[in-house]
């Protein structure tokens, strides 16, 4: 039997980090053009600098082709795992930077983008679906220290001085609106909370 | 008893306090180091603080694409020393791959039943690994979540959770993990794909993983197995050749019946691998694969 060529535009996403890993160009070209959108939109977000930002998604592809071979299928989609090497390069970028004030609108320009807007997530992704109906459910209180936390990973005490709350405030609203969305991503255990 | 001594005691209520903030990669100082002690004996809470990390993965997907600047793709491919198909490899690219840590131009690299190690390597060399973050890429510790299964739509948030043998089956369609690294061969120059992937079948019909061969210069295959009832069985791979020989090329370890081999490189030309085939310690036929 022949055998198939297969183009590479439609080789699943772990092959092409295989192919990334190996040095292959072909693969690699096609790693960076299926990626570059969720790579560079991950550190600009978190950055809100495209330069900055634009170096960073940079450093991301550079990490993916040094760790291809860590990666494990069984903990994660390569969709997944990049976007954890970028969002961790891009935090890093942000707590090395002179402290620059959040800006509310930014903050709230973010939260209605993730809650709202249609992205590269499919309409049938329920996880997604589920998970932007209960950030708008959120208080707007909620919602801003979450997003700051997990999304541009200030502490506790970062989101108390941005928000002149207390830290144990601040801690709260972390904890109980990450539960809130937990609960809505596990329906079943949402009577625990 | 010290201050640090009481907070290592940290009860599980006291741990609910701070899980959301450990699982986010927040947390700092003394609630981290005493959030991580109560973790390491503490399954329920690791079982918690997997959940909300997910949570945050979920969060992270949320986040809008954006096109990047203009050459950004050529910008990133010559960072890496890599050169667009058709062109020259770059001297760059010779020097990155020699400079890989740990890596050999061995002809075969077995990967699978390494996955237990792969949290130390993955540190080995880069400082954005933060220490401060239980979500390091590559390094997820117990307490990190379940994966979405490869290539497939992402199902519900629980369903995800609790099937495991859900990203069992995905592991078949798309192949997972992956692992070899060409020190040595230099960038393709043809302008034509030549991957070939089959299906791994039983005697019995089961799809029980992928081959993946890769047809030209730098050679490569990669395997990827889910046999659960072999267990921690050791396999070897062999390529069919067209000659009707059989290549050897590698033999690796499974892990409770998962394994996923790479290696690179392979001697064959082009059109000369007809399939392979899965081999038990014993010389059993597992599994085949026709391309």
């Amino acid at each position: 039997m022949a055998i198939m060529a297969t183009p590479a535009e439609r080789l699943p996403d772990e092959t092409l980090l295989a192919g990334l890993g190996a040095g292959d160009a072909e693969l690699s070209v096609a790693f960076v053009r299926r990626f570059q959108g969720l790579v560079f939109g991950v550190a600009l977000n978190v950055l809100r600098d495209r330069n900055v930002a634009e170096d960073v998604a940079q450093q991301a592809f550079e990490r993916a082709w040094k760790h291809a071979q860590m990666f494990d299928g069984r903990q994660g989609t390569v969709r997944g795992w990049l976007t954890r090497i970028t969002h961790n390069l891009a935090i890093d970028v942000l707590r090395g930077r002179s402290a620059a004030p959040m800006d509310p609108n930014d903050l709230s320009l973010l939260i209605t983008s993730i809650a709202d807007s249609p992205e590269r997530i499919t309409v049938a992704n329920d996880s997604a679906a589920g998970l932007r109906r209960e950030l708008r459910r959120l208080p707007p209180e909620q919602a801003r220290a979450v997003a700051m936390a997990g999304i541009y990973g200030m502490t506790a005490r970062q989101v108390a001085e941005s928000e002149g709350i207390p830290v144990g405030t601040a801690k709260t609203r972390i904890r109980y609106g990450l539960q809130k969305l937990r609960a809505a991503l596990l329906p079943e255990d949402a009577d625990d909370e | 008893m010290s201050e640090l001594d009481d907070m290592d005691d940290m009860s599980c209520d006291e741990f609910a306090g701070v899980a959301a903030e450990l699982a986010l990669g927040v947390l700092t100082g003394r609630e981290r180091a005493a959030a991580l002690a109560h973790l390491d004996g503490c399954e329920s809470c690791r079982e918690q603080v997997r959940e909300l990390t997910m949570v945050q993965d979920e969060l992270l997907a949320l986040l809008p694409s954006q096109e990047p600047p203009a050459g950004f793709e050529s910008r990133v491919l010559d960072r890496l020393g890599l050169t667009a198909p058709g062109q020259q490899p770059s001297d760059a690219q010779s020097e990155l791959l020699s400079d890989l840590p740990g890596q050999q131009p061995s002809d075969v690299r077995v990967l699978a039943g390494e996955r237990a190690d792969r949290a130390d390597r993955a540190d080995r060399a880069d400082p954005a690994d933060r220490p401060d973050r239980p979500d390091r890429p590559g390094n997820r510790p117990p307490n990190q979540p379940a994966s979405r299964p490869p290539g497939r739509p992402r199902g519900s948030f629980s369903r995800r959770l609790l099937a495991a043998a859900a990203v069992a089956v995905a592991l078949i369609g798309g192949g997972v993990g992956w692992g070899l690294r060409d020190a040595t061969a230099p960038a393709s120059s043809s302008a034509q794909a030549a991957l070939s992937t089959a299906a791994l079948v039983t005697s019995d019909h089961q799809n029980v993983g992928s081959v993946f061969v890769y047809n030209r210069s730098p050679w490569w295959a990669y395997m990827t197995v889910t046999m659960e009832g072999q267990g921690n069985a050791t396999v070897t791979c062999q390529l069919e050749m067209a000659d009707g020989s059989f290549q050897n090329v590698g033999t690796f370890r499974l892990t409770n019946g998962y394994g996923a081999w790479g290696s690179s490189p392979y001697t064959a030309g082009p059109g000369a691998i007809l399939g392979a085939r899965l081999l038990s310690a014993n010389g059993t036929v597992l599994a085949t694969a026709t391309f």
